[in-house]
């Protein structure tokens, strides 16, 4: 073993000059040596490493750094952008789930995590190299100078190495990748706790000045490092002082590895970088040790002046009980004695003392900073000095919820200390408190939060209690003040077993005795014991809980029990268990034997007696143990909550959801908490898998420990408190994909998506661009995304927040399915499409709903679609096979569907009311039922837009006219609409009727052609759109349960496989472009004909008449021939069924043209021929109809068909 | 039992409370037990648990109190507090229409969950804050704020929360915990209507219990002043 004598010692300081700091981020010397046997001494000069790297002293400093600096600048940037990464999904310091352990892979927790909490690193950090070795602290040879006959102390343990942290332990836990868990997870150490409670130190590679290679004997590797102890009071810069202040020492320990030779390399190679990469962050360190309480304990004479740092309120308003009685000046001079022989904050090395001096119970001054160290939240603050600030800074101004429960709270947090009654205080309590809730929205704020807070303010400064509460939160206290406190939970039933395993007859009084030991316990742990315990014991018990974890409250809690335990098993209920409790704690600082003889028997307290039981007596009690039961009882208690929370949930949803069945609330609550939670999941995984691969691809060195990612988390389930409970319109996607079929993408492969700046704005905004990256859906199935459901999830999201809560998707969803009848429905559609919410929906929102009737019935319609006489007659009109009055099969009916989309944009257009007259509102028109009428005479109306009614139906004309006297006009007018809609029958089974009203023209479709003409706006209204509806027996029945029954929420689909299969109304529409349109522009219709399906539908209108003219000319031979039947008989029916339809439809608009109305049955037909013919699909000239409508008896065919059309499609939904 | 050695048979109710955070749910625990008011109360930290009694003239009921914590998070806690409760005091804050929504919650989550016949009573808090501060001290009478309308900060009207009690059958009052108006009346009238049966049978295990108790007096260190308190519940 190498001892500090033979270290040649004028080496030193003539190494000195270079290693002093020049600036305040000059390197880290690093000095490897190779042991040339020639020289005995330790410390040899410079000479290159096996690497070839060659480093000299100041001379070649520069290129290094400049070299390195780019190197580092290379890092730091992929670094920092990860760090970004992680943090927008959450801005938590420390995973929360690694202190808890929560994961799936729980038994398996990664090694990363457990080396974090082991060290209480953060979690930046990860195990790169460990090696065993062993530790010799020098004699302090400044307190006991001369005492050469004392060797130092020697550990043995093992050392590790993470990306800016060397830490040795001598706890044996091992985090290799080879490791097996129990040696990762076996926490030793005093009391058997986790966290740094071996010997030993964890040094920030920032605070290392310089390691340096020993010559050993045995050739081994030993290493010399010397730390920047004391760095905070070189400011001075003054060598010629620091070398004359004698009791200046370097605090400068040897490590002796015990591994194989290339371990040992290795080893030492990761330490070379890791030092080296630390250079630029030994002035963050200086600036963060400056603020410590320890450098102004141990300031040199010269500086007694110097300010104190911020020790707490308690500086200002006196620390919580008697100093005198504390003994805190002895306290204080312990610790000013420990820290000088072995470093403070940063450089602190742990020896036995340090844990007892902590037993004992901290000195005030010097508390905040301990704990600080102790609990880790130093590290973090190391890495991020500012976030306190920046936080406070970043939201200045800005309010939430937590904010307002966090000033309620303000006033009633240890109100009788009087720093909280003043406002310094409450204004320190505030800011953090408000920071915190700002740095993790997910736990916000929650009462017990002020508490704790409040009681570290005494102790410490607003920034350090910042970054304890987050170490708190997220490590100690795992999950305890999270929404739905899960943690406070869990540990309430591990802390029952526990009593039940440790405490039998206790526990089986309070089974007897009907006594919930929570009621009692909780706030013991909520709190951490500090509003159940006088102040200072409270502290006491926070001392020792800090360094060793989250078992303290455990071994706590059972040794009260345990003192307690006789008095308890008389306590009889609630009530009295509670009161022998509370004067239990009242009497703590009694004496534990007030009737002993033996004086220093009696000297002991109460809480000195606690705190031997608690760590004598439940010595067994250790992380593991915690860990276990905690792993045990996690399924149970966050069941228990998830179920709380979905009754409570589905309790409280409003009134809306009357209209749906119990059923179908509870598996909407699963299925929007399971798409919310899933897509976490996978948010998750993917983030870390590109984390894995950015960083497998930056560095070669952490290979020998390729990272185990648990790919578990359940971060964002309900009962860990969902990180979010709002669905944004992705998520939407995915959630209506599960319970529609329409919903689902037609592409098999994720397709590249469109250019969000394509679209709408409002859904361009929070469109995230990369999900690509691995697949976005899970296992699921990709959903579509389509205008229509961008238009549902608008529709939906009432507050304009882009994002949908459970209630807004209830309320959704009622409004769809909730017992509507079709009239409701039909107004739901049209709102949906009125885009600027004047009851009017221009020429290209007419399109926008075909579009969107295509998209939903494209996996073929569900619900009771009937099967009347008439509509197979109408289908059958040119096929003579009318004999399929047998129920056409589904397929049949969906392309029927398709005919009676055209026909409904054609009517549309027919129907559309002219829009050129900018001013002419609703009410206007009201007020003008024969608008369209006059539109015809009325040259300044009619710009050459179609006029509705055609000459060829003289008597219709002459109908509507006879209506028209003013005095009977709003009579007039709803009868006249009522006979619009009554002529094209809603009702089944009129088939005379339909049939006999049939009259097509040319001119008709040329002018419903001159309707797209982009320079002639126009619009329809609801009364119009509903007209349109209703004259199609299909489209009624659509609405009326087709599209309502397509959402399936309580049973999911049945079968989402083979979806592709069924989509076949497509494939006669040949897409030759993606048919979500574009809105370019204000002009609708500029996009016109030739794009996409604008261009199929406009070549619908335009050919469907030269297609299918000798079609229709026979159609119309026939209907001729059938009116003249029917007509007579039709009216009185009419008349009755006007009085039904009455009620609903208001009607605003003017309809006319009976004649259209009758002909449009047949110009279904047409336009579905025009369409084949528009888009170009191989075709018999007159056989496209045989074609669509045989479909059953070529199966094979369509599959084809299908295929090509699938693949169409794949375009239309990117 | 308790009732052969009394002159009046006494019995223990367990009585919970629900409500929004800082609508006074302590402080008008703290009132009835204590007679006593704090402007900066802590918040209560899973719940509190305190004794106090009310002398019927056919009986003496002795309230179990479980105060619990308002903020929203600890809803989930509730359950173990609520459980066998057989009575409960939902409190919302007469200056904050959003306590009563919260308090509605609380009601249909009892109605629900906790034991079947449990007494609810519905307590608007802080009327000190509004017009009807003081109308009629003493008066004892649950019903005797009836002008409310526009008090200063009151948001939430006396005819909305009573008619919303009435259609859920809860006892309903307007109290201060500040002043202490109609604080005893609640208490009271929650006694009362907890029906005879239900004082045999409720919290089994703990009313067996009884004996080994030997009274209750031992534990109700809180009821010292209070019982000689001029507004004990003397009816």
């Amino acid at each position: 073993m190498l001892r500090e004598s033979d270290i040649d010692a004028p080496s030193l300081p003539a190494l000195l000059p270079y290693c002093l700091p020049t600036q305040s981020q000059t390197h880290a010397l690093f000095h490897l040596a190779l042991p040339p046997s020639l020289s005995k001494n330790g410390l040899v000069t410079l000479r290159t490493l096996r690497t070839g790297f060659r480093y000299e002293l100041t001379p070649t400093l520069p290129s290094y750094i400049v070299d390195d600096g780019l190197q580092r600048a290379g890092i730091m940037f992929n670094i920092s952008s990860f760090v970004q990464k992680a943090q927008s999904a959450a801005q938590q310091l420390i995973d929360p789930m690694q202190g808890l352990n929560l994961t799936n892979s729980d038994r398996n927790p990664s090694k990363a995590s457990l080396f974090q909490s082991q060290f209480r690193l953060p979690s930046s950090q990860t195990p790169l190299f460990e090696i065993p070795a062993e530790l010799t602290i020098p004699p302090s040879n400044v307190t006991h100078g001369g005492k050469d006959h004392d060797r130092g102390w020697h550990y043995a343990g093992r050392l590790h190495l993470s990306e800016s942290y060397i830490c040795f332990s001598t706890t044996t836990s091992s985090f290799a990748h080879t490791a097996s868990t129990s040696t990762s997870s076996a926490f030793a150490g005093q009391t058997h706790g986790a966290g740094p409670s071996g010997n030993g130190f964890t040094f920030p590679l920032s605070a290392i000045r310089r390691v340096e290679r020993l010559n050993s004997q045995n050739f081994q590797f030993s290493l010399a490092i010397t730390t920047w102890n004391g760095i905070a009071q070189d400011q001075a810069k003054d060598k010629a002082a620091l070398k004359e202040r004698k009791d200046f020492r370097e605090q400068r320990i040897t490590i002796q590895l015990a591994g194989s030779r290339q371990a040992c390399e290795r080893f030492c190679d990761g330490l070379k970088k890791g030092l080296r990469g630390a250079v630029g962050n030994v002035g963050k360190l200086k600036r963060i040790i400056a603020e410590c309480y320890s450098e102004y304990l141990l300031r040199p004479e010269e500086k007694k002046n110097a300010a104190s740092p911020d020790a707490g309120l308690g500086v200002i308003f006196k620390y919580p009980g008697d100093p005198k009685k504390l003994r805190d000046r002895a306290k204080m001079r312990l610790w000013a004695e420990y820290l000088r022989d072995n470093g403070r904050n940063a450089t602190l090395i742990r020896q036995p003392t340090f844990h007892k001096l902590i037993r004992v119970g901290l000195p005030n001054r010097l508390r905040g900073e301990m704990w600080e160290l102790t609990s880790g939240s130093f590290y973090l603050r190391l890495e991020n000095p500012t976030l306190y600030t920046d936080t406070l800074d970043k939201f200045l101004g800005q309010e939430s919820l937590a904010i307002d429960e966090i000033e309620k709270d303000l006033n009633r947090s240890l109100p009788e200390y009087p720093g909280f009654q003043s406002q310094d205080g409450i204004n320190r309590l505030r800011r953090v408190l408000t920071a915190y809730s700002w740095i993790n929205p997910d736990v916000g704020y929650c009462q017990a939060m002020n508490i704790v807070v409040a009681a570290l303010l005494i102790y410490m400064s607003e920034a350090q209690a910042f970054f304890i509460l987050s170490a708190i939160c997220d490590r100690l206290a795992p999950g305890y003040y999270s929404s739905t406190m899960y943690g406070t939970l869990l540990d309430q039933k591990v802390f029952e077993s526990l009593v039940e395993k440790t405490m039998p007859i206790l526990w089986e009084h309070l089974v007897k005795s009907d006594v919930q030991l929570s009621v009692v316990s909780l706030p013991w742990f909520l709190s951490l014991y500090i509003n159940s315990m006088p102040l200072v014991f409270a502290f006491r018990v926070l001392d020792v809980f800090f360094v060793e974890g989250p078992k303290v409250l455990f071994q706590v809690g059972l040794a009260i029990l345990r003192i307690n335990g006789e008095e308890l098993l008389d306590a009889a209920d609630d009530g009295a268990f509670i009161s022998v409790l509370k004067s239990y704690f009242s009497r703590l600082d009694e004496s534990a034997h007030p009737k002993s003889e033996n004086p220093k028997l009696r000297a002991i307290n109460r809480f000195q007696e606690l705190m031997v039981v608690a760590f004598k007596e439940f010595s067994a009690i250790t992380h593991g143990t915690i860990q276990d039961l905690r792993l045990k009882n996690k399924d149970a208690v966050l069941n228990n909550i998830e179920n709380f929370a979905k009754r409570t949930a589905i309790r409280n949803l409003g009134p809306d959801s009357k209209v749906l069945s119990p059923e179908e609330l509870v598996s909407l609550y699963d299925r929007f908490y399971g798409v919310l939670y899933e897509r976490q999941q996978r948010d998750h995984i993917i983030q870390e898998e590109q984390r894995r691969r950015a960083k497998a691809s930056k560095t070669r060195a952490s290979e020998a420990f390729t990272e185990h990612h648990d790919h578990g988390v359940e971060k964002g389930r309900v009962g860990l408190g969902p990180s979010t409970s709002l669905m944004d319109y992705d998520a939407f996607r995915e959630f209506l994909a599960s319970v529609s079929k329409w919903a689902i993408s037609d592409a098999p492969p994720p397709s590249p998506r469109r250019d969000p700046s394509d679209r709408n704005s409002y859904f361009g905004s929070f469109r995230r661009s990369d999900v690509n990256l691995l697949s976005p859906w899970g296992s699921g199935p990709e959903p579509a995304d389509h205008e229509f459901m961008q238009r549902l999830f608008r529709k939906w999201d009432v507050t304009n927040s882009s994002s949908l809560t459970l209630q807004n998707v209830v309320t959704g969803l009622a409004q769809i399915k909730g017992g509507r009848d079709i009239m409701g429905t039909i107004t739901y559609f049209f709102e949906l499409y009125d885009d600027d919410e004047d009851g009017k929906v221009d020429r290209e929102g007419i399109l926008r709903v075909s579009e969107a009737l295509l998209f939903l019935s494209r996996r073929g319609l569900e619900g009771a679609l009937s099967n009347s006489n008439s509509t197979t007659m109408l289908n059958g009109m040119t096929e003579a096979d009318s004999g399929s009055l047998s129920p056409p099969v589904g397929g049949t009916v969906n392309e029927r569907f398709l005919g009676s989309v055209s026909a409904f944009i054609r009517r549309c257009f027919e129907y559309a009311d002219p829009d050129n007259l900018g001013t002419r509102d609703e009410a206007e028109q009201m007020t003008r039922p024969d608008a369209p009428i006059m539109s015809k005479e009325d040259p300044s109306i009619d710009s050459g837009a179609f006029a509705i009614g055609d000459d060829e139906d003289e008597e219709d004309e002459e109908d509507m006219l006879a209506f028209d006297s003013p005095s009977s006009q709003p009579n007039a007018q709803a009868k006249r609409l009522d006979l619009d809609l009554e002529s094209v029958p809603p009702a089944m089974g009129k088939p005379a009727e339909n049939v006999g009203r049939r009259a097509v023209s040319k001119a008709q479709s040329e002018k419903a052609n001159v309707a797209l003409d982009p320079s002639n706006p126009l619009h329809i209204t609801l009364p119009t759109f509903r007209m349109v509806v209703l004259a199609d027996e299909l489209l009624e029945q659509f609405f009326e349960s087709s599209f309502p029954t397509s959402l399936h929420i309580t049973h999911g689909l049945p079968n989402t496989a083979g979806q592709s299969s069924s989509l076949t109304t497509f494939s006669s529409l040949n897409f030759s472009r993606p048919a979500t349109l574009s809105p370019s522009g204000a002009q609708p219709g500029l996009a016109g004909a030739g794009r996409g399906l604008r261009g199929v539908l406009d070549n619908i209108v335009t050919d469907a008449s030269r297609v299918a003219a000798e079609v229709r000319r026979r159609m119309e031979e026939a209907q001729r021939e059938l009116e003249k039947n029917a007509l007579p008989g039709q009216r009185d029916e009419d008349e009755e069924d006007e009085e039904d339809l009455q009620g609903p439809v208001k009607s605003t608009g003017a309809y006319g043209g009976d004649a259209e109305r009758r002909s449009v049955r047949s110009s279904d037909r047409d336009l579905l021929d025009g369409a084949d013919a528009g888009a170009g699909v191989t075709k018999e000239a007159d056989g496209s109809s045989q074609s669509l409508l045989d479909t059953n008896s070529e199966q094979e065919g369509r599959v084809d068909r299908v295929n090509s059309a699938t693949q169409r499609i794949v375009e239309f939904e990117s | 039992m308790a009732d052969s050695n009394a002159p009046k048979p006494s019995s223990s109710v367990k009585l919970v409370l629900l409500g929004e955070a800082a609508v006074g749910k302590s402080s008008l625990v703290l009132r009835f037990v204590n007679n006593d008011f704090q402007e900066n109360k802590e918040p209560t930290i899973g719940a509190a648990f305190l004794t106090q009694k009310c002398n019927l003239p056919s009986r003496t009921i002795k309230f179990e109190i479980w105060d619990t914590a308002g903020q929203e998070r600890f809803a989930s806690l509730a359950p173990m507090y609520y459980r066998n409760a057989q009575a409960a005091l939902v409190v919302y804050d007469l200056t904050k229409p959003t306590s009563l929504v919260k308090a509605r919650h609380w009601v249909a989550e009892l109605q629900r969950q906790a034991s079947p016949g449990i007494v609810i009573a519905l307590v608007g808090n802080k009327l000190d804050l509004t017009n009807d501060g003081e109308p009629g001290r003493g008066d004892g009478d649950s019903e005797g704020v009836e002008g409310e309308d526009s008090g200063d900060a009151r948001k939430v009207s006396t005819e909305e929360a009573k008619s919303y009690a009435e259609e859920e059958n809860l006892l309903f009052f307007e109290t201060s915990a500040k002043t202490g108006y109609n604080v005893t009346d609640v208490f009271t009238a929650i006694a009362n209507a907890i029906p005879e049966t239900s004082l045999k049978s409720t919290r089994g295990p703990g009313a067996s219990n009884a004996v080994s108790r030997g009274g209750e007096e031992q534990r109700v260190n809180l009821n010292g002043p209070r019982e000689a308190a001029k507004e004990g519940c003397a009816c």
